[in-house]
């Protein structure tokens, strides 16, 4: 799918001083690669600062932008909450300077070509001292299909370095299959087998034997599923003692939670008032928002349903259920376990305004189903934020 | 039976055992009272989770620290694990189907 026109211009001399890269970024189904990509070239010490900009296709003065502008600053946010998320999953030794900015460009005067973009964007490279672009390999501004090439070709005639960041769309087999690296395998295998000889008896020779049997197959066949990234000997115990912390306060949390859902239960008077809800959350992808997903439906009342661009999809069984949700504990908590302290300091999601309500009378959003069951809501427009179509290209997955 | 642990530990393993059958008693219910797909799983799986949790402390702590006991705490990580997992598996299916969630003022289904 990506054309081999990687127009390797001077960008892979890695320059002495690091310096900034300007990416223009529209929602793509490669951009969360895209956003990938570029952290880590930054935590390997190529670049100082990413500047993420969008090319407003209006000018400041036109009538009815607020929408539009919306839309912009919600991809723009969700940018800059992927690459915050990467920044904290990366190893890296310059991985602690790294500045993530974004901005929209171009909205003094209408664009009409290649030209036009390529003339906003060195400016804005000028004024913010970069030297080189990074292409998402799917970029088409403002719905121009063949953009692209002239783009390149564009900036080919600057003095900035430009390359096409490589990845791909992301599909589901390559997803869940991961490169296997001796790492991987090693823990895997290593995790197997003490699991194995804790349940039976390390000093009897059978147990050893067929543990490292069963702990060979488990490793050749899973390693490159089961996980997504090297085991890092310096996070990983960090992580586990955090999590030891976390545990009874879940405990805590799931009694609470349960009393209070078996009345409602056991109760006929009480009423259920269940309804469908949208909350964005701020954890990498893979485990960190598996934890949080799991959290989430192992507390009674709340269950995950989708996790879908970035948000969960939480189904809430009483009200009470939804306004915890909202106040985000297990959120700051989750961030916590794999982040640390400083990193669980943030607003809840009610105070980000990450929320939303499908259903209800409180309902703030349309209900994005796949399919409406026909009666009274909307049809198949499966549009939540405007962005909702790149499925399942969002930050999270839950498999 | 109370010769064998003493009657601090028989009475942990009644109170925890009691515990489990309500939790269970809970779940059961809510899966017959509730109208939909999605708030049956989440009692089928929450509820049930502390229910066999319960359960299984009462079992650990009847058992001791040697080999039943433990493995009966494994068994309870093991059901905190995948207990969500599979009552997120059966909404993801229902909300993939097409199915809206009930609300107040629906028809029970």
């Amino acid at each position: 799918m990506p054309r081999e026109v990687n127009r390797v211009a001077d960008a892979d001399e890695p320059a002495p001083t690091r310096g900034s890269v300007v990416v223009p970024v529209e929602s793509t189904p490669t951009l969360r690669a895209t956003v990938t990509h570029l952290v880590e070239s930054a935590a390997d010490g190529e670049f100082s600062s990413i500047h993420f900009v969008v090319f407003a296709t209006w000018r400041r003065d036109d009538p009815d932008i607020a929408d539009r502008e919306t839309s912009i600053d919600r991809l723009l946010e969700r940018v800059s909450t992927w690459a915050e998320a990467d920044l904290a999953d990366v190893d890296g030794a310059d991985v602690d300077d790294v500045e993530v900015v974004t901005a929209v460009v171009g909205a003094d005067e209408y664009l009409f070509g290649a030209d036009d973009y390529v003339r906003e964007l060195s400016a804005y490279a000028d004024e913010h001292g970069a030297e080189t672009v990074v292409l998402d390999p799917e970029y088409t501004p403002v719905g121009n299909t063949t953009l692209l090439q002239p783009l390149e070709f564009a900036l080919s005639s600057t003095d900035l370095a430009v390359r096409k960041a490589p990845v791909t769309r992301p599909s589901r087999g390559e997803r869940l299959r991961k490169e296997a690296t001796g790492i991987r395998f090693a823990a895997t295998f290593g995790l197997s087998l003490a699991f194995y000889l804790a349940l039976g008896d390390p000093l009897y020779w059978f147990d050893l034997a067929s543990g490292v049997a069963s702990a060979a197959i488990v490793a050749i066949t899973l390693s490159r599923i089961s996980l997504d990234a090297d085991p890092s000997l310096s996070r990983t115990p960090v992580r586990l003692l955090r999590g030891a912390v976390y545990v009874p306060v879940l405990l805590f949390e799931i009694l609470k939670s349960n009393l209070v859902v078996a009345r409602v239960i056991l109760d006929p008077r009480l009423p259920i008032d269940p309804t469908l809800n949208r909350i964005r959350v701020i954890v990498g992808s893979g485990l960190p928002v598996t934890t949080l997903a799991n959290s989430i439906t192992l507390t009674p009342g709340t269950l995950t349903v989708r996790a879908r661009d970035g948000n969960l999809y939480v189904h809430s069984l009483i009200p009470w259920a939804r306004e915890g949700l909202f106040d985000g504990s297990l959120e700051r908590w989750t961030r916590f376990v794999f982040y640390g302290r400083e990193a669980a300091r943030l607003p809840t999601p009610r105070e980000r305004d990450d929320i939303g309500i499908f259903q209800g009378p409180d309902a703030t959003e349309e209900y994005p189903g796949a399919r409406s069951d026909g009666g009274t809501r909307g049809e198949d427009d499966p549009v939540a934020d405007g962005s909702a179509d790149d499925d399942d290209a969002g930050g999270v997955t839950t498999e | 039976m109370i010769d064998a642990i003493g009657p601090v530990r028989l009475a942990l393993v009644v109170a925890f055992s009691l515990l489990g059958l309500f939790f269970t008693f809970v779940s059961m219910t809510g899966v017959i009272r509730l109208p939909d797909v999605y708030s049956r799983a989440h009692t089928a799986s929450q509820a049930d989770t502390l229910g066999a949790g319960f359960t299984l402390a009462a079992v650990a702590i009847a058992a001791g620290w040697e080999g039943a006991g433990f493995k009966s705490l494994l068994l309870v990580f093991f059901i905190f694990v995948t207990n969500p997992t599979a009552a997120h598996a059966i909404a993801r299916a229902a909300f993939e189907e097409g199915i809206v969630p009930w609300t107040e003022g629906d028809e029970r289904r």
